[in-house]
C-alpha cells in the first residue's frame, strides 16, 4: 500500500508526484529536510522506528554500494516491514521488490551515475520490480546539471548532499556545469548566497549557491512536467554534459519503457529542434501509427504536399493555395520532419498541428531516410490510382524519388522552383483536370474513421462505422457523429485531434471487432473520476490519454484514462480514470 | 554458546556469500612466489610498551591463510602473495629468516640490530600448518638475543605452550591479533572473520598466562560502513580493546584498497573510497585517554586507494599521525588545518551508506 505519495501528473517516465507529510511535498524535489534515517544495520541492531508524519523514515537498511557482488546482495538484502507511517526502503534494482513502502532508494547511485547505459539499465530495471505508484530517491548524486535528467528517468526524490559537497570542495555549480571558485571573476547568479562580491565569497556560500541552483532547477524542471514538456527542455540541458546526452538517446532505445509513459494526446507544443527530435516517442508512435493503423479511404490520386510552418497546415497560407487548387478532387498528405507523413484526415492529431521544427531548408541525412522510410511504408499501404508530388526541388522531391525508385512507382512532379508560385499552382491544378471531387460527406466520414484507426487499430474505423449510418452534424473540425437512431457516438476534439465517445458510442465500440481498451471497476458507480484503488483490471496497452471503456458490477462508463495500463492495475493511489459519461447497471 | 536464530541463519548465508565471491576474486590472481624469500621485509621504529625501538618487520611467505584459503576477509588482499598449493617446508621458511637478517645486516649502522622483530605472515604464525612447531622454536631461537617479538595471530592459535617458546627464551613477546573491530557485527558482516570479540579476549588471556602480550589490529572503515559509522566504530573499538587486561597496544589500520578483494570491487565499481585521514586523526585524538599505546599506519596514505584527504594537506596530516604513534601527544593534530576539513565534517553529517561514497 502506498499511502504517503499520489502521483499527479505524468510526462513520459517523469511525474508530478506529492509526498503526503503533514506538510506536503510536491515532487520532483529535494527531500532533506523531511528524510529520517533509521540508520544502518551492517553497523548495528536497531529497532523499528516509530516513525513520523512529518517526515519520511527511511528504514533500517543493509544499503549494498555499487560493485556488490549478487550473492552479496542476495544473502544481505533486508526485508522490510510494511509500516503505517510514511517510510522509505533502500534496495539496488535488482533486488526490488514492493515492501508496502511509499518511496525506495536505490543504494547504489554512485556507481551508475554518470554511466548512462549503468544508469538506464538500473532505473529500468527498478521502475519494473517497484510499484508504479511508489517514489523512486537517488541519494548523494543531484547537482543543478543533471537533475533535469534525473527526473526524466523518473527519478522523484532527490537531496542536496552533493551538491553542498562540492560547493565545500570549492565548486561553484550551475546548470550547464561546475566552476572553481577561484576562477569566477564575477558570480553567474544572484540568488540569496551570491549577493555579494565574488571576493568575499566563501566555499560555505557555493554550498548554499549550488543548493540553491540545485531547488531552482527542479522548479524548472517541475513546470516543464506539468506544461508536458519536459523532453524539449532535456534535449537542449543535456548538452551540457556528454553523459547526459548519452543517457536520454539511452531511454530512447529503450523505446517500450518510454512509449508506455509518454500520453497519447498533449495540448502543449513540442518542439522538434534536435537530432535525436526524431526518436522521441511521439514522433515514433505517429509514425508508427500512420503506417501501420491508418489507411487512405479515398479513391481520388494523391497530392505530397510540403509541411508549413503553421499549424493546422490547412490553416496556412501555402495550403489554402494548395487546397484551391486541388478543389477535393486529391488525397492531401504533407510530408515533414520530423514527422513523416501526415494526411490530411490527421492534420489536427498530436502532434502533427503541435510540433514547431527548425526550418532551415537543409535536411540532413538523419531526417531523409526517417521520412522516406515511413512514406515508404506508407504508400507500400495505401495504392493510389495517381501519385503527384507537388513538392519544391530539393531534399523533399529526393526523398519521393528515393521512394518511387524503390516501390517502381510513377511520380508526377508539378512545382516549378517553389510550390506557390504561380506557374506551380497552375500545374497542380492542371494536373488534376478531369479528376473528379470528392463530397464533404465523404470527407467528413472518411476523418472519422481515420480518426478511430488512428486511436484504436487497423481498420477500426469499419468496425464501428460501418453499419451504422453516419450523420454528421457542426463544422469540421468540431464533427459530431451521430447514427440514425439520431443518437451521438462521438465527437471530434480539434485540440487533440481524437475521438471522444458518448455512452452509446462506447457500446458500438466495445461490441464491434476493434480491440477495446478497457478498465474494470469494483462494484460502484463512479462520478466524476475513478480512483485507483477502484480499479480491479484493465488492459495494460493503455497509455496516458488514452480513450478507455470503464466496466464493472454495478456502471458501464467511457472516459480518458489519466494513467497508463501497469499503473492502473497497480496504483493504491490517484486518478485512473477521467468519466465523461456513466450509467448504472 | 549461540543458538538457532534467524539472525545466525542470516550471518551464515552471509559469509556462504561472501567466501564465495572472495574466492572467485582470489582465483583470477595467477601470480605464485618463491617459496624461499620473504614476501616484505623492512626496517623501521616503533612504539612499545618498553619505548621506542628499531624494528625488523618481516612478511614470512607461509602456506597463506587457512581463513582466506576458505574465502576470507574483504578487504584482505595478502592471500595472493602466498605461495601456491599450500604449505611451506621448514627449510624453506628458514631460507627466508636468513634473507631477512642478510636485509638487516644491510640496512642497519655496522654492529647494530633492531630491538624489536615483527613477525606477519598474512595469515596465523602461531598456525602449524602455516609455520610448524619445528620452525617456530627455530625463529624464537635465532632471535632469542633481541628484547622483543611481535608475531601474527588469529585468536584460536593463541596457546601459553606456543608463545613459551619466545617467552622461555626471555623475549618480551606479543601476538598481534587482526580483531578489526570490537564489534562482533561488522567483523562477521562487513570484514568476513569468523570469530567474535569473546575469542579475542580468551586469546589476550592465554598471552598474559605465557608473560605475553596483546597488540589488537583494528580496521579503519571496513567495506559496507559509511564515513561517519566506520569513525564511531573505530572510536568504540579502541576503547574496548583498551579496556581489555593484557592488550597494551591498539594498531589502527585505514582500509587501504588491495587488488583482488572485495574492497577492489566495490572502490573500482564507485561503492568504496578509503577513510580521510582526518577520520584516523579524529580516532586518535578522541581516544588519545585510553590506557594503552594507540598508532596508526595509514598503508598507502594520501593516495587515491588508501586514506586520503584532499591532496592539499594529505602529507601533513600523514606526518602529525607518524609523530602521533611516537609520542602520543594529540595536540599533534591541532597543528594541522586545510579546507577539506569542512568537507570531511559535511561527509560525516551527510553521509550514509546508501550515497556512499559522497565525496571521493
Amino acid at each position: 500500500m502506498t499511502d504517503y505519495f499520489e502521483v499527479h501528473a505524468r510526462d513520459g517516465a517523469a511525474r508530478i508526484g506529492e509526498l503526503r507529510l503533514s506538510d506536503s511535498v510536491t515532487t520532483p524535489a529535494v527531500v532533506d529536510d523531511v528524510l529520517a534515517d533509521a540508520g544502518s544495520l551492517w553497523a548495528t541492531e536497531r529497532e523499528l522506528p516509530d516513525g513520523s508524519d512529518d517526515v519520511l523514515t527511511v528504514l533500517p537498511h543493509r544499503s549494498l554500494p555499487a560493485g556488490s557482488a549478487d550473492e552479496v546482495r542476495e544473502s544481505f538484502a533486508v526485508d522490510y516491514p510494511d509500516m503505517d507511517f510514511p517510510s522509505a526502503a533502500v534496495v539496488t534494482a535488482d533486488t526490488a521488490d514492493d515492501y508496502g513502502a511509499d518511496a525506495y532508494v536505490l543504494s547504489d547511485a554512485q556507481g551508475f551515475v554518470g554511466h548512462a547505459r549503468a544508469f538506464r539499465d538500473n532505473v529500468i530495471e527498478a521502475k519494473e520490480n517497484l510499484p508504479a505508484d511508489t517514489a523512486l530517491m537517488l541519494s548523494g548524486v543531484a547537482t543543478p546539471r543533471n537533475v533535469s535528467l534525473l527526473v526524466y528517468a523518473g527519478v522523484d526524490l532527490v537531496d542536496e548532499t552533493l551538491a553542498r559537497a562540492r560547493g565545500l570542495e570549492g565548486f561553484y555549480l550551475t546548470s550547464d556545469g561546475e566552476y572553481f571558485l577561484e576562477d569566477l571573476d564575477e558570480l553567474p547568479c544572484a540568488c540569496e548566497a551570491c549577493r555579494k562580491p565574488a571576493s568575499e565569497f566563501t566555499r560555505a556560500d557555493a554550498a548554499d549557491h549550488n543548493a540553491n541552483a540545485l531547488r531552482a532547477e527542479l522548479a524548472r524542471v517541475r513546470r516543464r512536467v506539468r506544461d508536458g514538456r519536459l523532453r524539449d527542455y532535456v534535449e537542449g540541458q543535456a548538452r551540457h554534459d556528454q553523459w547526459l546526452t548519452a543517457l536520454f538517446r539511452r531511454f530512447d532505445q529503450q523505446y517500450s519503457f518510454m512509449e508506455e509513459r509518454v500520453p497519447v494526446i498533449r495540448d502543449s507544443e513540442l518542439t522538434a529542434a534536435s537530432e535525436e527530435s526524431i526518436d522521441r516517442v511521439e514522433i515514433q508512435r505517429f509514425a508508427d501509427r500512420v503506417t501501420k493503423r491508418y489507411r487512405n479511404r479515398f479513391d481520388n490520386p494523391l497530392v505530397l504536399l510540403p509541411c508549413s510552418a503553421k499549424k493546422p497546415y490547412s490553416e496556412s497560407q501555402s495550403h489554402r493555395q494548395f487546397q484551391e487548387a486541388v478543389q477535393y478532387r486529391a488525397h492531401m498528405v504533407s510530408m515533414t520532419s520530423p514527422i513523416g507523413v501526415v494526411p490530411q484526415e490527421l492534420e489536427l492529431t498530436y502532434p502533427a498541428q503541435h510540433y514547431d521544427s527548425v526550418v532551415t531548408g537543409d535536411w540532413s541525412e538523419d531526417e531523409k531516410s526517417f521520412v522516406a522510410e515511413v512514406l515508404r511504408r506508407y504508400l507500400e499501404r495505401n495504392d493510389y490510382p495517381r501519385i503527384i508530388a507537388h513538392l519544391p526541388p530539393g531534399a523533399y522531391t529526393e526523398i519521393v524519388e528515393r521512394v518511387a525508385d524503390d516501390l517502381d512507382l510513377d511520380v508526377e512532379f508539378t512545382v516549378s522552383e517553389h510550390p506557390t508560385t504561380t506557374e506551380s499552382i497552375g500545374n497542380l491544378m492542371r494536373t488534376l483536370d478531369g479528376e473528379p471531387k470528392f463530397t464533404r460527406e465523404e470527407r467528413e466520414h472518411n476523418v472519422v474513421k481515420a480518426l478511430a484507426d488512428y486511436q484504436l487499430g487497423p481498420d477500426a474505423g469499419d468496425a464501428l462505422f460501418s453499419d451504422v449510418e453516419l450523420e454528421m452534424t457542426s463544422r469540421y473540425p468540431k464533427l459530431q457523429v451521430w447514427n440514425d437512431a439520431g443518437v451521438q457516438l462521438a465527437t471530434m476534439v480539434p485540440q487533440y485531434g481524437v475521438l471522444s465517445f458518448t455512452l452509446e458510442g462506447a457500446k458500438v465500440w466495445r461490441d464491434s471487432d476493434a480491440p477495446t481498451k478497457t478498465v474494470e471497476i469494483d462494484g460502484f458507480v463512479p462520478h466524476g473520476s475513478v480512483l485507483a484503488p477502484g480499479v480491479v483490471d484493465a488492459d495494460a496497452d493503455i497509455r496516458p490519454g488514452d480513450e478507455v471503456v470503464v466496466e464493472g458490477p454495478k456502471a458501464f462508463a467511457i472516459g480518458r484514462a489519466e494513467m497508463g495500463g501497469r499503473e492502473l492495475i497497480e496504483s493504491t493511489r490517484g486518478i485512473g480514470v477521467e468519466i465523461r459519461h456513466v450509467e448504472e447497471r | 554458546m549461540s543458538k538457532p536464530s534467524p539472525e545466525v541463519y542470516e550471518r551464515g548465508r552471509g559469509m556462504d556469500a561472501h567466501n564465495k565471491v572472495m574466492r572467485d576474486i582470489r582465483s583470477r590472481k595467477q601470480k605464485t612466489y618463491d617459496p624461499h624469500e620473504p614476501t616484505r621485509v623492512w626496517i623501521d621504529e616503533d612504539n612499545t610498551p618498553d619505548g621506542v625501538y628499531d624494528s625488523l618487520t618481516i612478511i614470512l611467505n607461509t602456506g597463506g591463510c587457512r581463513w582466506a584459503r576458505a574465502g576470507g576477509c574483504t578487504m584482505c588482499g595478502y592471500v595472493a602473495e602466498s605461495v601456491e598449493g599450500g604449505t611451506v617446508a621448514h627449510e624453506a621458511l628458514m631460507d627466508q629468516i636468513r634473507v631477512c637478517l642478510d636485509h638487516e645486516a644491510e640496512e642497519m649502522d655496522d654492529g647494530e640490530q633492531a630491538g624489536l622483530i615483527k613477525i606477519y605472515t598474512s595469515g596465523s604464525f602461531l598456525d602449524e600448518r602455516e609455520v610448524p612447531a619445528e620452525t617456530r622454536d627455530a625463529i624464537a631461537e635465532t632471535f632469542a638475543d633481541r628484547d622483543r617479538m611481535v608475531v601474527e595471530s588469529l585468536p584460536d592459535f593463541v596457546t601459553r605452550e606456543k608463545l613459551a617458546d619466545f617467552t622461555d627464551r626471555g623475549l618480551e613477546t606479543d601476538v598481534a591479533i587482526g580483531l578489526e573491530t570490537a564489534t562482533d557485527r561488522v567483523r562477521h558482516d562487513c570484514v568476513n572473520k569468523y570469530f567474535d570479540f569473546a575469542d579475542f579476549e580468551d586469546a589476550c588471556e592465554e598471552a598474559a598466562a605465557a608473560g605475553g602480550g596483546v597488540k589488537a589490529y583494528l580496521l579503519m572503515k571496513p567495506p559496507f560502513l559509511s564515513e561517519p559509522e566506520a569513525l564511531d566504530d573505530m572510536k568504540s573499538s579502541i576503547r574496548r580493546c583498551a579496556a581489555v587486561d593484557n592488550c597494551h597496544t591498539v594498531s589502527m589500520n585505514p582500509t587501504n584498497v588491495q587488488r583482488y578483494t572485495m574492497v577492489d570491487e566495490l572502490f573500482f565499481n564507485g561503492g568504496y573510497r578509503p577513510p580521510w585521514l582526518w577520520s584516523v586523526a579524529d580516532a586518535l585524538r578522541e581516544t588519545a585517554d585510553v590506557d594503552a599505546i594507540v598508532v596508526s599506519d595509514p598503508v598507502g596514505g594520501g593516495q587515491e586507494r588508501g586514506a586520503h584527504n584532499c591532496g592539499d594537506c594529505d602529507e601533513l596530516v600523514f606526518k602529525a599521525v607518524k609523530d602521533f604513534n611516537l609520542r602520543q601527544d594529540p595536540s599533534v593534530f591541532d597543528q594541522v588545518s586545510c579546507d577539506c576539513e569542512a568537507t570531511w565534517e559535511f561527509v560525516l553529517d551527510n553521509e550514509t551508506s546508501y550515497n556512499m561514497p559522497l565525496v571521493k
